[in-house]
């Protein structure tokens, strides 16, 4: 009798033993489960900040280079504006009117002419627009007849004039 | 990242200007002045401008300039920051 009893401890011994290592098995399984999920989660959250940190870094880079032409395409727009005052600086058209009136006329209708033209172009316009014959007419009057007046050369950049005070 | 698609706005018309003549006129050349001018335009009726206006006038030309080109350079740079992507293609 006694040793059914210990048949029957042992047995139930061994079926709690048992059944203690499926639960536990069952139990790290689910965990091992939804670690695997998660860090699944997390590798694809890590590559999607990697990603939009390299994807921010480039976009810094390229703004970078766009704002430094930026600058240099805002410097270059100063240089009609400053090359016109050095050389309305250097010069006194008052004087340059007594001087030869017909000379300095033809160079500010030159000049404006090219002014002109320059903005339509600027601003997408087409600046071949042929000049107006009394720009391109040979000088009269008491002008230097060797001026130029055809709005070619007209400011100071040209060479065959002596200077602009308009470019 | 997705980034906001901003569609570029199609640039004013360029501007049409007309050329403009002056004259400069001095005590010497006024009587040539006046007969070339009516000669031309028929009526003695004109602006006149001090040599020292002329170059203001010049100068606030320059000044409009240089600002329409400053403002259409960075109308530029916002065109490029949205439009195109790091290998230099256009997303459009």
């Amino acid at each position: 009798m006694i040793k059914l009893y210990i048949a029957i401890f042992i047995v139930s011994l061994l079926a709690g033993v048992g059944y203690s290592a499926k639960y536990y098995y069952d139990t790290t399984q689910n965990t091992i489960a939804t670690l695997r999920d998660n860090n699944a989660k997390l590798e694809v959250a890590v590559q999607t900040a990697q990603q939009s940190v390299e994807t921010l870094q480039s976009d810094m880079k390229r703004l970078g280079e766009i704002n430094n032409q930026l600058q240099i395409s805002l410097q270059k727009a100063e240089a009609y504006g400053d090359e016109l005052r050095s050389k309305l600086s250097k010069l006194n058209l008052v004087v340059e009117a007594l001087k030869d009136s017909k000379v300095l006329e033809g160079k500010m209708n030159g000049a404006s002419a090219k002014l002109w033209r320059g903005i339509v172009g600027d601003t997408g316009g087409n600046a071949d627009i042929p000049t107006p014959s009394w720009l391109q007419r040979p000088p009269t009057g008491t002008g230097d007849q060797s001026s130029n007046q055809s709005g070619e050369g007209t400011d100071t950049n040209g060479d065959s004039t002596k200077a602009s005070p308009v470019k | 990242m997705e980034k906001v698609q901003i569609p570029t706005a199609t640039r004013p018309k360029p501007v049409q200007l007309s050329d403009t003549r002056v004259f400069v006129v001095t005590k010497d050349n006024y009587e040539e002045f006046v007969k070339e001018f009516t000669d031309i335009y028929g009526e003695l009726a004109f602006v006149a401008l001090s040599m020292k206006d002329y170059e203001n006038l010049a100068l606030n030309i320059a000044d409009l300039r240089r600002y329409i080109n400053q403002q259409k350079e960075i109308i530029v740079y916002y065109e490029k920051a949205v439009t195109e992507k790091e290998n230099g293609d256009e997303i459009k």
